[in-house]
């Protein structure tokens, strides 16, 4: 079996779980997997939530190689997709190189919900979390439409800004700025209502979760940079919503 | 009025799971993690729990249920994990923080933020918790087949 593409294998699963928003750890443990079921010794995987390096030992010789993961998004279905592969492969169901071809097709794959259909959902999870914080029916449609906002705008705003943060802070400006010409006009809905329901789209849901299981496996240097991540964008939502606060006064 | 907010949890749910690409199967099953948590989340103040304490429980809840379905489901267990949490969130808490700080109340606002800070280390805590217990389990299990074999 040639090194080079149980390298090829082990980092192109490694990299589309990172760059999907898997754990790093799991990062870590299937890279582990799959080298040392194509026969490989002394593996040895260590990833961080923008780099991975796998070294291991061939008939001799020492392989390593490290990429970077610069750009991130949130696709858990790849995710699912890669850790079916590298099971069937541990498995012995399938050989070195389909398991190749398969992960190049996962990579490759768009995402699975039409991008309708996620602002959609987006606007769903504001209407129905307003109401969950003591919202009535009548906020349910104003929130709805400034999480639509909040989500169209963080999508498109990345595409000018790329700067990760600032775009949610100015999602989150945007939304709330919605919010309040909202309350404007109809006097008689909540701000505090439409503005927690607004914020939803940009709860680092994945970041809290992954540092605390990256923590949990030992992975501290992963966990810490990964908590920082979530505090910033929790803080820079916060910033903005501050800022809108001091309009109403 | 426990209904609606059940509908409701449940609707958020599905919708995180759409935000986050879930796989189709699991989709139902995501939303039905948002509806234990919350369920949990608002049976447990009826027989006097502090709100610390309940979104402990049900963070705790929503984790190991998203380690059972990942078992019985085969996916990665933050397929359900994540948006379950959602009916949890401290939006409301983490909110008036914010508006206190900006009406100069910075001790209410302080007081706030402690609060929002201590429900979402609940939360924290709860995911831990409920990863631990199968970990327990499993590492157990595996400490037993050795016995075993030795």
């Amino acid at each position: 079996m040639s090194s080079d593409l149980v390298m090829d294998t082990c980092l192109l699963a490694g990299s589309i779980i990172l760059k999907n928003g898997g754990e790093t750890y799991r990062t870590e443990e299937t890279m582990a997997l799959i080298a040392k079921a194509a026969g490989m010794d002394d593996v040895n995987s260590s990833a961080t939530p923008t780099s991975i390096i796998l070294s291991f030992r061939c008939s001799g010789f020492d392989h390593t190689r490290m990429v970077r993961t610069p750009k991130r998004t949130t696709n858990l279905n790849k995710i699912t997709l890669v850790n079916d592969v590298s099971r069937q492969f541990v498995g012995g169901k399938i050989n070195l190189e389909q398991a190749y071809r398969t992960l190049r097709e996962i990579d490759q794959k768009k995402q699975i919900y039409p991008k309708w259909l996620q602002h959609l959902a987006a606007a769903t999870a504001s209407g129905s979390f307003s109401m969950l914080a003591g919202g009535d029916w009548g906020s349910l449609i104003p929130s709805a439409m400034a999480g639509l906002i909040v989500n169209l705008s963080q999508e498109y705003l990345e595409q000018f800004v790329r700067m990760k943060f600032f775009t949610e802070f100015s999602a989150a400006l945007l939304g709330g700025l919605f919010a309040l010409l909202t309350v404007t006009i109809f006097p008689q809905l909540h701000l505090s209502i439409i503005i927690i329901g607004a914020m939803l789209p940009l709860f680092p849901g994945i970041a809290i979760t992954n540092s605390l299981r990256d923590l949990m496996a030992g992975d501290l240097v992963a966990g810490v940079s990964r908590g920082v991540e979530a505090m910033l964008t929790a803080v820079s939502v916060a910033v903005a919503t501050a800022i809108i606060l001091s309009f109403t006064r | 009025m426990l209904l609606q907010g059940l509908a409701l949890s449940f609707a958020s749910s599905v919708a995180w799971c759409v935000l986050f690409n879930v796989p189709v199967r699991t989709i139902v099953a995501g939303g039905f993690a948002g509806v234990i948590g919350f369920l949990v989340y608002s049976i447990l103040p009826i027989y006097g729990a502090e709100v610390l304490l309940s979104t402990f429980v049900s963070a705790a809840a929503v984790s190991l249920l998203s380690q059972l379905l990942s078992i019985i489901l085969r996916v990665p267990s933050t397929n359900f994990s994540v948006a379950g949490i959602i009916p949890l969130v401290p939006g409301s808490l983490a909110y008036k923080a914010m508006l206190a700080f900006v009406n100069n109340d910075y001790v209410g606002g302080i007081t706030l933020a402690t609060k929002t800070l201590m429900v979402a280390g609940a939360i924290a805590s709860g995911l831990i918790f409920g990863i631990s217990v199968l970990t327990i389990w499993k590492g157990a299990r595996y400490a037993g087949k050795r016995a075993q074999r030795d």
